[in-house]
């Protein structure tokens, strides 16, 4: 079965290409600035988003660089929802296409997700450039850099496989229920603040605390943010967790993925 | 080639309804019986024929007769209900061209997205590209994004991207009488190349002068079952006299 997919990806590679690269250009087309506007605009983002909330709220965590915290939070939830809502949109926007050629579906939430992903890897650009500004005295506190920043990749890698499942589960239940692009709307909001991505945890009750960890999204951003602010390697716990949550996710997006879309075809 | 065995396809003309979560909500706790019947549509019903390589088959019907559901479940578009079906070979689906373009890109974008929508490398793209230009007659608006090209102007272009590999099958839907009338020669002249060449062909058309020109067996469709299937000429002579009430004209030659 492994084999079959794998000879299926590659005879689609080509158009998984294409699609991303479309992708590009439409997104910059008209625009001045092109592409530097993916590195620009995360820029201009911890800009304002470092003015809000650690100038004008005073937010603040106990001994560690508050900019780097937040940043951090902030990359990865962007890259989370933004994902997340192109891919839910990707099947039911493609329709046409669907309905006149043969294409194996599970190319336009996937390949949605990786466009996404080579803007969040554009991101950590600035993102590296601003731990690196702490060493020079951004902020109170200097961010950590150590050997451990070698497992942020796996760390990546697993929150991108979520990412795929969960935007498979989202663009094929939107097919038969177009309410869910609304919903996800308003999910996406309360998962956003339920989510510590500019506030710590620790100000929490110790009850709240616990549930918190069940968000698969706590779970992804802390793992980066303990190697990045405390030097500190996640335990092999979480780095296990971690990578089930990102396979389990997956699989069952794919499962359902697959056993629904040649009902597809009827819902347009 | 292509074999079909019983193939049946049911829509749900219904489903319009249940879209929203509402009525899915109220849908799921109202008994059994209550439901609301879907009114069920049989495009196809059994239908069963087999095609030998290098056959040009065309098919005929009224609208809604359910010819292009058929090629779309050849092409693999849609999965039949019920029944099987077997094609051994490369299809290259003609049907409704320039599905795959984005109005945004140029031409040239184009060329590679839709080459990859139906199938192809790119070093097969490459190597063809300039073949494709010269034949959709677009050199000088090749980077003109396509939401400024007519219809004709898209039609052409996708019609040269179409028809550019030799498929083992080709399934056309409706597409002779694109572009201006140099076009519409050219693009037969093509269609004619492919068939010489032992392309396999599912032709739908409505203009009975090209299938009795091109066709070696025509199958008659009506409501979604076969009427009849056979010799070209018989048939399209029976199928006119049905819609007509009077006698088709004989061939020109």
């Amino acid at each position: 079965m492994i084999k079959n997919i794998l000879v299926n990806f590659k005879r689609y590679s080509f158009l998984m290409r294409q699609l991303i690269s479309r992708d590009f250009k439409v997104k910059y087309k008209r625009s001045v600035l092109g592409v530097v506007w993916s590195l620009l605009y995360p820029i201009l983002m911890m800009v304002v988003m470092s003015i809000v909330f650690s100038q004008m709220f005073r937010f603040k965590v106990d001994g560690i660089n508050y900019l780097v915290y937040l940043m951090t939070g902030i990359v990865m939830w962007q890259y989370f929802s933004e994902a997340t809502n192109n891919a839910m949109t990707s099947v039911v926007s493609n329709f046409a296409l669907i309905s006149k050629v043969y294409i194996p579906k599970y190319i336009f939430p996937l390949s949605k997700c990786i466009f996404v992903g080579i803007n969040f890897v554009l991101t950590l650009i600035p993102w590296l450039g601003l731990i690196i500004l702490t060493q020079f005295g951004l902020g109170e506190f200097p961010a950590s850099i150590n050997w451990y920043y070698l497992i942020i990749p796996y760390i990546f890698l697993c929150f991108f496989l979520f990412t795929v499942g969960v935007g498979l589960l989202l663009s094929c239940v939107s097919v038969f229920l177009r309410d869910v692009f609304y919903i996800y709307g308003i999910i996406l909001t309360i998962w956003n603040y339920f989510t510590p991505v500019f506030y710590s945890i620790e100000i929490l009750p110790q009850k709240l605390q616990s549930l918190f960890q069940l968000n698969p999204l706590y779970q992804f951003i802390t793992a980066v943010r303990s190697i990045v602010l405390y030097g500190a390697r996640p335990s092999f716990m979480t780095l296990g967790i971690i990578g089930l949550i990102g396979v389990g996710t997956l699989v069952v997006g794919s499962i359902v993925f697959k056993k629904n879309q040649d009902k597809f075809i009827y819902y347009i | 080639m292509i074999r079909l065995e019983h193939v049946s396809m049911k829509f749900n003309l219904g489903i319009e309804k249940e879209y929203s979560i509402k009525e899915a909500f109220i849908n799921f706790f109202k008994p059994k019986k209550n439901k609301k019947k879907k009114e069920v549509f049989w495009a196809l019903k059994d239908v069963s024929f087999s095609v030998k390589k290098g056959e040009v088959i065309g098919l005929i019907g009224s609208n809604g007769a359910g010819k292009s559901t058929l090629l779309k479940t050849v092409s693999g578009v849609l999965k039949p209900t019920k029944g099987k079906i077997i094609v051994n070979g490369v299809i290259s689906p003609m049907i409704e061209l320039g599905a795959g373009f984005d109005a945004e890109l140029t031409a040239r974008e184009n060329i590679y997205l839709n080459g990859a929508i139906l199938g192809y490398s790119k070093e097969f793209l490459d190597e063809k590209f300039d073949e494709i230009v010269e034949f959709s007659e677009l050199k000088d608006f090749l980077d003109a994004p396509v939401r400024n090209f007519s219809s004709g102007m898209t039609a052409k272009l996708a019609f040269s991207i179409a028809t550019i590999v030799n498929p083992e099958i080709l399934i056309v839907d409706e597409i002779l009488s694109v572009g201006d009338i140099k076009f519409q020669e050219k693009s037969k002249n093509k269609m004619l190349e492919m068939i010489k060449g032992g392309t396999t062909v599912l032709y739908v058309s409505h203009s009975l002068d090209s299938i009795r020109e091109l066709c070696d067996r025509v199958i008659w469709l009506e409501h979604g079952e076969i009427v009849k299937m056979g010799d070209t000429e018989q048939i399209c002579k029976e199928y006119y006299r049905k819609q007509m009430g009077k006698e088709l004209k004989e061939k020109a030659d």
